[in-house]
């Protein structure tokens, strides 16, 4: 359905005022000033500057990654001992190498089973609903800290569209997309001589005008302002963060030549040109079938590239400042089906490294099967409400949705404080 | 299995006549014989199908014998016209597409009468008008009731753009728009949606809306590509065939996805079934049981077991070949006997999706079912869902679930019966969303209680209109055309939150993203873009393996055969991640015209480029769905797309002295008359007195007609609909 009819343009306009139009090329003033009460301090508060959020869609199987089983359980993969004390399977050689520099959570747990429903909860920390939509982490973060850069966006969307990444909130938090990261940013050069391109956008802003004034309706409006912020961006010389040409050869490599590896490359350089925000897809993770050659081939792009993220902003000195959490839809069931296994969101696994997660921790657990999370069950909420609380955002305080209804980042989840060192 | 249109199946039974045919079926080569044009100028856009002037056809029969301008003849019922290309059935089941323009002039008279006898509108223009005017009766009612007026009546310029983006997808080209301003009829608007709704464009737009729905993608996984299944949807269309044949059809096909088109709606989720019929359930009636796949909806009536007993319905029938899978994915391991693994996953693909009778209903409950109900684990039995407690004393519940082979038929018989309690309202419902950009009832996934919708007796009347329509689309759309509440001025975003929205006027929406495409196609290459239609599916039918058993030398038979037929293995683009389509296979596909390429675009419509469109392509950054979940097409703003826009080709494409646009203000004797003209091309309007200064004076400040274009193309009146 079309999700922007379900907001109202008068209340709508006031909203993007009290915004403070904090708009990437708008305006960087923060909504939340950073008075944070003391209750809202703690440890890891604040820590993470910049975020990285991995997505593995379609549902990453715990058992054959980050939580491996033995028994009636266990998958084709071998459980590795890392150097951290803890196991993953063998699917993730490298990985198991940086065990010590990350924190896996073995306690998520969700009532969501169904794909588009589950990416939506794990995307925003909501259930999907046929009322409103919710923001990602990206748009809470530009809402309660402001635009992180003057010129370009505060959220990025590396391998998959933005897909209402803004939520409630207006339009102009909506994150960039990029779907091909050795493209870079496309079109992002004008094709004629200056002088004409400022007449012509000259002529366009004259002749616009009068439609913009005859049909004062919220969804043209949201359109002038993307033409705004697309014309700030041209003429930026931060353009040079979405070029991963500028990278040397080598260090590209390790990250894998694919779409997945490149993508974690260009967010590493967004986020350390001053891109808040930025979600990495990988898909092709519901592995109802040939779950070993799955979990060779789309896992050995995920075990090379994220190793190599959290190596590369470790030796770079940005992991203590930049939180890297991969994510899925849900886990995947202990029993097997054929030669791959079902949906299971009772019991799955994510990731935290750095942004002030602990070094070589395994936070909660599952039970023997892999079937119920155990200790510290941890929902999708606690799990955005975690992330929320390293980025400094506070958790606690409610935002009225245009429509009236007050949400709060990570649906009231609590965090898990077990993580922050 | 059943290929046969319905319309079909009696005349051919009635017809005793053998028939004979001198281009045998089988190779692509021969079949495109009778269809391609010799080189030479291309071929001119069909008329539309309206009564012939020239000789009178005899049109009591859809049988003909067919010649063409090289003496070859066959013997076929007519099924459909769609811009130069006539589909012909012969007696066996085989289709052909003729190439009208190679036609015998007789045998093109026949094909253009019997086009339109077919297209004879069911309902007549009085029932039109009454069944029109009770809509804005029961609307206007309601606005009354609630102190809220009509929005005023749309201007002809405003009715023009909207009617051709409502009906054919794309705006007008200036002389169509200019050609319907100055018509002084007065029944000119009711014409102009009866000429649309017959045109090709017609199916090219539905098309794309159920593509949406659908979730229609080349591949389907393992290599399996699912063209039959697009050129199966597209002739149905085509042929207006009514929507509960179309929903019917689909559910009791048999046959693998390289035999059967129809077979390719249950294939889509052949590997996960239970997801297959809650999205069935939500598509067809607006069943919201997603949620209860896995537990007792927690908001609605429905029960997991309500899920699991609909379920079982499909609990007889596979759909995925799993053995044969891996037989197949062992020779292509092997590489035995030379067969590349590409190969191997190509052929084997289209053959493991398929659609067979288990003989056996063997769903049972999970085995952490955690209701008291029935037993974890034990078999399912088949039972309908009801929404009220009368509802089982209908008709359409009288049905046999003791046959297994049977449990599809009886199941689809119950839910396409024009006294199923939701068929009928459901797709009135998503008819009028599609037109007013709005539903009755939303979201239009949950039609659990009826007297949530915005005006019940609306919808009532929908659906009333919709069972009198014998659920024929373009017959339902062409009364909402003629209602003066869609004929008037477009609202503004309303705030739902704060009460329905009462339908003083259509919404004021972004084009689609297939609308927009289509729209600039228009502008940069004319209206014969309406005539260039992909066709992929005929030559699958080569790669099914005999008996599909998975050897090297049932491969190498089917590899073979392609080979004679002229057939090259692989994928015509869009199969590889974001890769972008390989032109030069793609346009070996056309029918009727071929598409230009400017500027590293194929010009080809939406619906007859891969699908979905690859991710970078303009219509992905424009919102065209990724076809993973029903209905999740977008019409949302974004920065690239503002790049795209100015600086990337789409923009070079319509400032480009050779686009239709601009050739046609080239035509103007002065500046006023260029800028007018370019106005009427984007707009369908002329320019106020100001605008026209405006960019008249730039003009004289160094901008060329082209940079004009340029801003025409990048303004916000483009993109939006009113």
């Amino acid at each position: 359905m079309n999700f922007n009819l379900l907001r109202d343009p008068q209340d709508r306009r006031t909203f993007v005022e009290r915004c403070a139009r904090a708009a990437f090329g708008l305006s960087i003033v923060p909504f939340f000033t950073g008075a944070a009460t003391a209750a809202e301090r703690g440890a890891g508060f604040g820590k993470a500057k910049r975020i990285i959020m991995i997505h593995l869609d379609g549902g990453l199987s715990h058992i054959d990654s980050f939580d491996p089983k033995e028994g009636a359980s266990k998958g084709p993969g071998t459980p590795v001992s890392t150097k951290a004390g803890y196991q993953i399977t063998s699917f993730l050689p490298e990985t198991a190498k940086i065990a010590d520099k990350i924190t896996v959570i073995r306690s998520m747990s969700a009532k969501v089973g169904v794909h588009e429903n589950a990416r939506y909860l794990m995307r925003t920390g909501f259930e999907k609903r046929g009322t409103i939509v919710h923001p990602t982490l990206g748009a809470w973060g530009q809402h309660y800290l402001g635009a992180s850069s003057k010129t370009l966006p505060s959220s990025v969307c590396v391998n998959q569209n933005s897909a209402h990444g803004n939520g409630f909130f207006p339009a102009t938090y909506s994150p960039l997309p990029i779907l091909d990261p050795d493209g870079g940013l496309a079109n992002s050069k004008t094709t004629v001589p200056e002088e004409k391109a400022a007449k012509r956008q000259q002529l366009l802003a004259e002749l616009d005008s009068s439609f913009s004034k005859r049909v004062p309706d919220e969804n043209v409006r949201a359109y002038n302002d993307f033409y705004d912020t697309t014309m700030q961006l041209m003429k930026s010389s931060d353009l040079a963060a979405f070029d991963l040409t500028a990278e040397k050869a080598e260090l590209r490599e390790s990250y894998g030549r694919n779409k997945f590896g490149q993508g974690c490359l260009l967010a590493r350089r967004l986020v350390e040109n001053g891109v808040r925000f930025v979600e990495v897809h990988s898909g092709g993770w519901d592995m109802h079938k040939e779950l070993e050659d799955g979990m060779e081939d789309r896992g050995g792009e995920f075990d090379r590239a994220f190793a190599a993220l959290v190596s590369d902003l470790d030796s770079r000195g940005l992991l203590d400042s930049t939180l890297v959490a991969v994510t899925t839809e849900f886990g995947r069931k202990p029993n097997f089906e054929g030669n791959g296994r079902g949906h299971h969101p009772l019991a799955f696994s994510t990731v935290l490294a750095g942004g002030g997660a602990k070094r070589g921790f395994v936070y909660g657990s599952s039970d023997a099967k892999g079937y119920k999370a155990q200790d510290n069950p941890t929902t999708p909420g606690d799990f955005h409400a975690t992330i929320a609380w390293a980025a400094g955002m506070p958790i606690e305080k409610e935002v009225v949705a245009p429509s009236g209804r007050p949400f709060t980042v990570g649906n009231k989840g609590k965090p898990a404080m077990g993580v922050f060192a | 299995m059943n290929r046969l249109l319905s319309t079909l199946i009696a005349t051919a039974a009635a017809t005793a006549v053998p028939l004979t045919l001198t281009a045998a079926p089988g190779g692509k080569n021969r079949r495109r014989a009778l269809l391609n044009p010799p080189a030479g100028p291309a071929v001119a856009p069909a008329p539309a199908p309206k009564a012939p002037t020239a000789p009178v056809a005899d049109v009591s029969s859809a049988w003909h014998t067919w010649s063409d301008n090289q003496g070859r003849k066959i013997e076929a019922a007519f099924c459909s016209l769609q811009g130069a290309v006539c589909t012909v059935q012969t007696k066996d089941g085989q289709t052909f597409r003729l190439n009208v323009e190679m036609l015998v002039p007789a045998d093109k008279a026949f094909a253009a009468a019997y086009a339109a006898k077919l297209n004879e509108n069911r309902f007549k223009d009085a029932y039109v008008k009454q069944a029109a005017f009770q809509i804005d009766h029961l609307i206007g009612t309601t606005l009354v009731a609630k102190g809220q007026k009509f929005n005023a009546p749309a201007s002809d310029e405003q009715f023009v753009r909207r009617i051709y983006l409502d009906t054919v997808g794309r705006v007008p080209t200036a002389g169509e728009a200019a050609a319907f301003l100055k018509e002084p009829a007065a029944d000119k608007r009711a014409k102009l949606i009866d000429a649309l709704l017959n045109s090709p464009g017609y199916t090219m737009h539905m098309y794309n809306w159920l593509a949406d729905t659908f979730r229609v993608k080349d591949e389907f996984g393992k290599g399996a590509k699912a063209y039959l299944f697009q050129d199966w949807l597209k002739d149905q269309l085509a042929a207006d065939r009514p929507w509960d044949a179309l929903v019917k059809e689909m559910l009791t096909a048999d046959g693998k996805l390289c035999e059967n088109g129809a077979a390719g709606f249950l294939l889509r989720d052949a590997q996960m079934p239970l997801d297959g019929v809650s999205n069935m359930l939500t598509t067809f009636l607006g069943a919201n049981v997603a949620c209860a796949q896995c537990h007792d909806h927690p908001l609605a009536q429905w029960t997991q077991r309500d899920f699991y007993q609909m379920a079982a319905f499909f609990g007889a029938t596979d759909g995925y070949d799993q053995a044969a899978y891996g037989r197949a994915r062992k020779l292509g391991k092997n590489g035995a006997a030379g067969l590349t693994k590409q190969q191997v996953q190509g052929i084997a693909g289209v053959n493991i999706f398929r659609l067979a009778d288990t003989g056996k209903q063997d769903l049972s409950y999970p085995k952490d079912y955690k209701y008291d109900d029935v037993k974890p684990g034990s078999t399912v039995a088949p039972h309908l869902i009801s929404w009220s407690a009368t509802d089982t004393k209908l008709p359409a519940y009288q049905i046999n679930t003791t046959n297994p082979t049977q449990l599809r038929d009886e199941f689809a018989r119950w839910m396409t019966n024009p006294d199923n309690p939701r068929f009928a309202t459901n797709i009135a419902n998503r008819t009028w969303k599609k037109v007013f950009g709005l539903a009755v009832q939303e979201p239009v996934s949950d039609l659990d209680a009826l007297d949530k919708a915005s005006n019940p007796q609306l919808l009532e009347h929908l659906t009333t209109i919709m069972k009198a329509a014998k659920f024929d689309l373009r017959q339902f759309q062409r009364v909402l055309f003629n209602s003066q509440t869609y004929q008037r001025t477009a609202s503004l975003t309303p705030d739902l939150e704060k009460g329905p929205y009462l339908f003083p006027g259509p919404l004021l929406r972004r084009m689609t993203a297939e609308q927009t495409w289509d729209s600039i196609l228009i502008l940069a290459s004319g209206p014969e873009v309406d005539n260039a239609l992909l066709r992929r599916g005929d030559e699958m039918q080569l790669f099914s393996l005999p008996g599909n058993a998975m050897t090297a030398e049932n491969f190498k038979t089917v590899i073979q055969r392609a080979k004679d037929a002229g057939v090259e293995m692989g994928g015509y683009g869009g199969g590889k991640k974001g890769g972008g389509p390989n032109p030069k296979k793609l346009m070996a596909a056309y029918e009727g015209t071929k598409p230009q390429q400017r500027h590293g675009l194929l010009l080809a419509r939406a619906s007859e480029l891969p699908q979905p469109a690859p991710e970078s392509h303009f219509l992905r950054l424009f919102g065209q769905s990724d076809r993973l979940v029903a209905d999740s097409n977008t019409t949302d703003g974004s920065v690239p797309q503002a790049l795209m826009m100015m600086n990337g080709p789409i923009g070079q494409l319509i400032s480009d002295p050779n686009s239709a646009a601009l050739v046609a203000a080239a035509a103007g004797k002065s500046r006023d008359e260029q800028i007018d003209s370019l106005y009427l091309s984007f707009f369908a309007r002329k320019p106020t007195i100001s605008e026209r200064s405006t960019a008249v004076k730039s003009l004289e400040n160094g901008l060329a007609v082209s940079d004009v274009a340029w801003t025409l193309l990048n303004s916000r009146e483009f993109l939006f609909v009113q």
